[in-house]
């Protein structure tokens, strides 16, 4: 009887050119909360670029505090956006390729309720000005406990999501045996597993050391320990955001442009790769810490360049899937294949551009986690400058390629304006060039990240013309960012409606059956015993280092605005 | 699992290149004799003997001889007590040519500590001590930038290094 009924869970008819209610709905609101979040992450942007500018030093609209808007800026973007993005992505890609419903429905709602709670309670805080911690949150600042909690919340309801999309897989490997799952779902389950690890790490920090300094249940902490929990977390939450654009990269451009993937296999070997090797390098945040052994932080320099490869067989593989849809159009010579490619059209525009800023992110990141040369860029505006290349670059626009096809997709309406979704895509591209080219130089030059420039009374001469450069790159930004909601906005309430998509989604629903991964790829086991054994070595003499066991915790916490340590 | 010609070339280009890199890297350190911090000690914010006993009590210069100084400067919401002031900035001022080993420890949050144009950037994390040498070899006035954000004055958070040339 039990058998029977698993065996008559509803197969479900995924319509090539409709979208499903269940996909509309779920993965709709996921995008809504998503973009509307967002929105006002985004504008903090600009303002903070001309906040900092010295030619013009003007006052932040709204949240006229420089680290009040520059938290919002960092947690709706680079937390919120992306997590509710990613899950409602992650939960469209499972479904189509492997053309069944989610393991539980109501769970992925109850995931959804659970973080859009969570999402509230953080805004609460710092939109109220009790949390201007920055989305570091580094003890002993302490937030208002709302913040920790949010967090905690998004955090426990994207375990739930990554369950649920586990549980998916494992009921079509009972249907499927001895088949090998398609890259999009393996690319998205290595996600998760690797974000699921990860997020140990910072749940621990908050759950045990900031959310009882926060409430008052005790009074002292140590932020050395709390840095290497939250770094244990930080670096595996870029490959969080990342991944998806992998994987959009790997599955989804092949097919918009009717041609395979160059290399399935290796594809695979990247994604398996960074969920191995992105947790045990986190240290390489950590290069200038004073509780962190120089032994420890060459270590994990090694594996962070370890971690590059999976990238540089990323750049190989998707070039050579370009060059094949190229020549395929007609394309000759050595290099013609590149102006045969669809510069035009706002999906692949976005993945393109994504790419090639990405080039720019990936080389600057391997010079920050270079070792000694980190002495140089710690903490100056070089940072900013690079994660703008690859979350705000690569990343993002990757995001809007996915989205000019997603959006029409699930609303069932035509793209509005499908040229101002291109214009948006380049005005971002050049924008975010030449933002992450300023904020590099202005880093050399020795301006320091996080600080309010436009009041500080020490900006070196040197650094002010590119200081003011990222103030015209915010204006090119802030334009782009309007288009978008433009064409939101157009397509969901202007646009003509659609019984059926213009194309079907890009998704492969089998394996390459001519050319085989060997089956080790999928074996779970073997990779979570990896993954525990890397980051005991790794991570634990670290921890075991940092941690005080005669004295225990000794620092008491502080309010951002006070020097007075709360008793 | 088919792997192309050319693809394994760049596998093998691509590697070489990491391993170039790091090499360099190592050469820096070995050769060189660029570093990155190490533990140096815990001291408690909290605990005035130890403050007093580890130096930082009296913050400032101490000159060790043949060229060498020791500085213990305080980093505390929102500034920093170097022992010396030159109009209105808190200063550290040595010879050229001075190697000074810099000692930084925090009374409240976390700060950062870091010299202009050169090889000093470190975090200053309450219950540490951080601790950086430099050779100062040009004259001329360094600021020293708080570089992590410790509250709402962080931004006027700097001291400065003057090195006065040797005649």
């Amino acid at each position: 009887m039990q058998a029977a009924q698993t065996r008559d869970i509803p197969v479900l008819e995924f319509p090539k050119l409709t979208a499903l209610k269940t996909e509309r709905w779920l993965v709709g609101v996921h995008l809504i909360v998503a973009f509307s979040a967002l929105s006002l992450g985004l504008l903090m942007g600009p303002f903070q670029a001309f906040r900092r500018a010295p030619a013009l030093q003007w006052d932040i609209p709204i949240f006229s505090y420089y680290y009040q808007a520059l938290t919002l800026h960092g947690v709706l973007n680079a937390l919120v956006f992306t997590t509710f993005f990613i899950v409602g992505f992650s939960y469209f890609v499972t479904q189509r390729t492997l053309q069944r419903p989610l393991a539980s429905i109501r769970v992925a709602w109850a995931a959804f309720v659970i973080m859009l709670v969570g999402l509230v309670l953080a805004a609460f805080a710092i939109v109220t000005g009790q949390a201007n911690v920055l989305y570091t949150f580094y003890p002993p600042m302490v937030a208002h406990p709302t913040f920790y909690l949010g967090l905690t919340l998004v955090i426990v309801a994207s375990w739930m999501a990554g369950g649920d999309i586990f549980f998916t897989y494992a009921a079509w490997k009972r249907d499927h045996k001895g088949e090998t799952v398609p890259l999009a779902v393996y690319a998205t389950l290595t996600n998760f597993i690797m974000w699921i690890t990860a997020t140990v790490g910072v749940a621990v920090e908050v759950l045990f050391l900031m959310l009882p300094l926060s409430l008052g249940l005790v009074q002292t902490t140590d932020p050395q320990v709390a840095r290497i929990m939250f770094w244990f977390f930080g670096h595996p939450l870029v490959y969080f955001w990342l991944l998806p654009a992998y994987t959009a990269w790997y599955t989804m451009m092949p097919k918009q442009n009717g041609v395979r993937l160059f290399s399935d296999g290796l594809g695979r070997v990247a994604f398996l790769m960074i969920m191995l090797f992105s947790i045990p390098i986190g240290v390489h945040h950590l290069f200038t810490d004073p509780g962190v052994s120089e032994v420890a932080k060459l270590f994990h320099a090694l594996l962070t360049f370890v971690v590059a490869l999976p990238s540089l067989l990323t750049a190989f593989n998707i070039a050579a899937t370009l060059e094949w849809a190229g020549r395929k159009r007609g394309a000759t010579g050595l290099i013609g294949w590149v102006f045969k490619q669809q510069w035009g059209n706002p999906v692949m525009a976005g993945m393109i551009t994504g790419m090639l800023i990405f080039i720019v992110g990936g080389l600057t990141g391997i010079m920050n986690a270079s070792f000694t040369l980190n002495l140089a860029l710690h903490n100056t505006t070089w940072v900013p400058g690079h994660f703008h290349t690859t979350l705000a670059g690569g990343v993002f626009l990757t995001y809007m390629g996915i989205f000019y096809w997603l959006m029409p997709f699930l609303s069932g309406r035509k793209l509005f304006a499908p040229r101002l979704a291109t214009a948006q895509v380049y005005l971002w591209f050049i924008g975010m060039l030449t933002f992450g080219l300023a904020m590099g130089r202005a880093g050399i030059e020795g301006a320091p990240r996080r600080t309010d420039a436009g009041a500080a009374a020490y900006i070196s001469e040197a650094a002010v013309p590119w200081l003011n450069l990222t103030a015209v790159a915010g204006v090119i930004l802030l334009i782009s960012s309007i288009l978008l909601y433009i064409v939101i906005l157009g397509t969901l309430f202007a646009s003509k409606k659609q019984e059926k998509a213009d194309a079907e989604p890009p998704i492969d629903t089998k394996a390459p059956a001519d050319d085989p991964s060997p089956s080790i790829f999928e074996n779970w086991r073997i990779w979570m015993v990896v993954i525990v054994i890397s980051n005991l070595v790794m991570w634990g003499p670290v921890l075991i280092q940092a941690l005080d066991f005669t004295k225990g915790f000794i620092i008491f916490g502080f309010h951002p605005n006070a020097p007075i340590p709360l008793k | 699992m088919h792997i192309d010609k050319f693809e394994r070339y760049w596998i093998v280009a691509a590697s070489l290149m990491l391993g170039a890199f790091f090499a360099a890297l190592i050469a820096s350190t070995i050769v060189f004799g660029v570093h990155l911090p190490d533990p140096a000690g815990r001291i408690n914010p909290a605990d005035a003997e130890d403050w007093t006993n580890q130096g930082f009590a009296t913050p400032g210069l101490r000159d060790m001889g043949d060229n060498h100084y020791e500085a213990h400067i305080v980093a505390q919401m929102w500034l920093y007590n170097t022992g010396d002031v030159v109009d209105g900035v808190p200063t550290v001022r040595v010879p050229q040519g001075a190697v000074v080993t810099f000692n930084v420890a925090s009374k409240d949050v976390t700060h950062g500590f870091y010299i202009e144009y050169h090889n000093v950037n470190i975090m200053v994390i309450p219950g540490q001590i951080s601790r950086a040498t430099v050779t100062f070899n040009r004259p001329g006035t360094y600021r020293i930038i708080c570089h992590e954000y410790c509250g709402n004055g962080h931004h006027n958070m700097n001291a400065q290094v003057i090195v006065e040339p040797s005649a």
